[in-house]
């Protein structure tokens, strides 16, 4: 009799969770496909070269258009930040790996794991004191600053558990042969983790993509013209489906759609590379 | 030559060129401070404890209160921890106990990717379609047949409200937090698992006791997840409605701390003492993410040396 019991509770347990489980899909669901077809909607109607690369429809002109200098605006902000963040994340893996018992080094891999729990929209605060009131203009330079905040403590960390994984008895042989540290580091841990650099890159690039928050005061929002150089103004894709998907015009709206379409798609192809090139790495 | 504390001058060299370009993040952490220290002070200064109780946010006075912002960053978390943390664990216990291997792999995968995804996708899908979703099939049904409990009590207006918040951060946090549940679950010595299952226990038994065993963990995965809902700005910002009162019912507008700082921030020049208001609501936000991280940190830190002791 208690057995019977006890299989009921079982399948019921396991009912359950497989139930909730799959009800907790369907959100994510339900955002990947309405993002898919209200963004395939915005895309077409204009296709999806001039999409990339044509202006946006001016508010209540009820035009279509593209997000074309948001998306050039994107990708210099990608560029900027994931090759200042990137090896600075580099350097401060190196430091905490290398000297893990220094104190210096200890403090530092701290606050690196505190900027994580930063809310990015404090790191836009701070670059918004320090840099755009001395420039007297938001900038993608400024907006570049506040995303390499942010991606800081998640390529580190990246770097850090990549570095660690290095076998010792390679290390050792680079010690036997009478390098020194710096050496054993540059010839044999680097190239060991050419692809972990890689990795590294792509998580950067990865987060740089889809931040909102840092850029609100730091970049502009300039999305009627081309931006023209790095300390001017700016805008990006994940800008402009913020201030959009705020205004009451159906088809800024529709541009918003679209441009989170192309985010999304960028962001899971990033994530594929990512994916497959742990793959790699591990086996 | 010998360094104190290098095995050699090499050494010593190597680490000072390392840690030059790592105390750039050390002056990152003095700059926070200096900037929201200088600039939140006047506001401080001329209101006093009134700026974190008060509860007007009139610029024309000026009179600054983040009361409502607060509780509003109070309950949008509350609601989203309360939906995302049993979901989190039964993905945990489905995951590890019930599901085929090949299945758990692809489970995994997903929720990484969509923990990771930014935070505007999800805000766009809150904005547009979540709103209407949640009034007519979850808001107005709660309020007609549970309007008796205080927080259920009004009716509905619009679908952009505090509990439509706090439901998009659920799914923000949801894979955040199973992350963590997940990792603690599997860290759990095989030991303990082979001795239950060798005294008979069933799955449903194993299971309650490794639920358990890993409660620090859960509890330290909330926490965390917590501080996420807290910090978050624009998808919030998209939904909550940007109404700054003291909210009474979780079913109408309302305001959060970082919802209120990305809105007014950019005109807040143009007001006296309202950027100096706005830095001080910077201070409240990272004051309350401090407390909910270093909490949950330490309840994780100590199940990880608790697994790392069996």
């Amino acid at each position: 009799m208690s057995d019977v019991v006890e299989k009921l509770e079982d399948a019921a347990l396991a009912v359950v969770a497989g139930l909730v489980t799959v009800a907790a899909l369907v959100p994510y669901a339900s955002i990947i496909v309405s993002t898919f077809i209200n963004g395939f909607k915005a895309v077409s109607a204009v296709g999806l070269w001039d999409f990339l690369t044509s202006l946006p429809p001016a508010p209540g002109s009820g035009g279509y258009g593209g997000v074309g200098p948001s998306l050039a605006g994107t990708l210099m902000l990608t560029a900027v930040s994931t090759a200042l963040g990137v090896p600075l994340s580099l350097l401060i893996a190196l430091l905490t790996t290398e000297f893990p018992r220094n104190p210096f080094s200890k403090l530092i891999k701290g606050l690196v794991k505190g900027l994580l729990e930063l809310p990015t929209i404090m790191a836009g605060m701070v670059i918004y004191t320090i840099v755009v009131i001395p420039m007297g203009t938001p900038s993608v330079l400024a907006g570049a600053l506040a995303l390499t905040v942010v991606m800081l403590p998640y390529v580190t960390t990246y770097f850090e558990t990549y570095l660690g994984s290095v076998p010792r008895a390679y290390r050792e042989a680079g010690y036997a042969i009478g390098l020194s540290r710096a050496g054993v580091v540059w010839r044999v841990a680097l190239p060991l983790v050419k692809r972990g650099v890689l990795v590294g890159s792509l998580i950067g690039v990865s987060r740089a993509l889809g931040e909102t928050a840092p850029l609100l005061f730091t970049l502009g929002a300039a999305r009627y013209y081309y931006p023209s150089s790095i300390t001017g103004p700016g805008d990006s894709i994940s800008l402009l489906i913020y201030n959009f998907a705020m205004m009451p015009y159906p088809n800024l709206q529709s541009v918003a759609w679209g441009a989170a379409l192309i985010l999304l798609a960028s962001y899971l192809v990033v994530s594929l590379a990512i994916h497959l090139c742990v793959r790699g790495v591990e086996a | 030559m010998r360094v104190r504390g290098f095995k050699s001058r090499h050494d010593a060299v190597f680490f000072l060129t390392l840690l030059a370009p790592s105390t750039l993040v050390i002056s990152f952490y003095v700059l926070l401070i200096k900037v929201l220290s200088e600039y939140s002070a006047p506001a401080f200064q001329a209101f006093g404890p009134r700026l974190i109780t008060g509860a007007e946010w009139d610029p024309s006075r000026p009179a600054y209160g983040l009361l409502p912002a607060i509780l509003g960053t109070i309950a949008t978390s509350a609601v989203a921890i309360v939906i995302a943390l049993p979901v989190a664990v039964c993905v945990t216990v489905f995951l590890n106990e019930f599901c085929p291997k090949v299945m758990a792999r692809v489970l995994s995968s997903v929720i990484n990717v969509m923990a990771g995804m930014p935070s505007i996708v999800y805000g766009l899908w809150g904005a547009m379609v979540l709103p209407d979703f949640l009034k007519n099939y979850v808001m107005l049904p709660l309020s007609r047949y549970l309007g008796f409990i205080p927080l259920f009590s009004c009716t509905p207006v619009s679908g952009w409200t505090l509990f439509t918040a706090g439901v998009l951060l659920a799914v923000m946090i949801v894979p955040y937090v199973a992350s963590l549940t997940i990792e603690a679950y599997a860290q759990v010595p095989a030991g303990v698992r082979e001795a239950l299952l060798s005294i008979g226990a069933r799955p449903h038994l194993v299971c309650r006791e490794l639920l358990k065993l890993i409660a620090p963990a859960v509890v330290g995965a909330a926490l965390l997840g917590l501080g996420r809902a807290a910090g978050e700005t624009i998808a919030v910002s998209l939904v909550v409605g940007n109404v700054n009162y003291i909210p009474y019912c979780l079913f109408l507008p309302g305001e959060t701390v970082s919802a209120l700082i990305a809105n007014n921030f950019p005109e807040a020049s143009s007001y006296p003492l309202m950027i100096n208001a706005l830095y001080a609501a910077g201070v409240a936000l990272l004051a309350l993410g401090f407390v909910l991280n270093v909490a949950g940190l330490v309840l994780m830190g100590r199940w990880r040396r608790l697994v790392g002791n069996v």
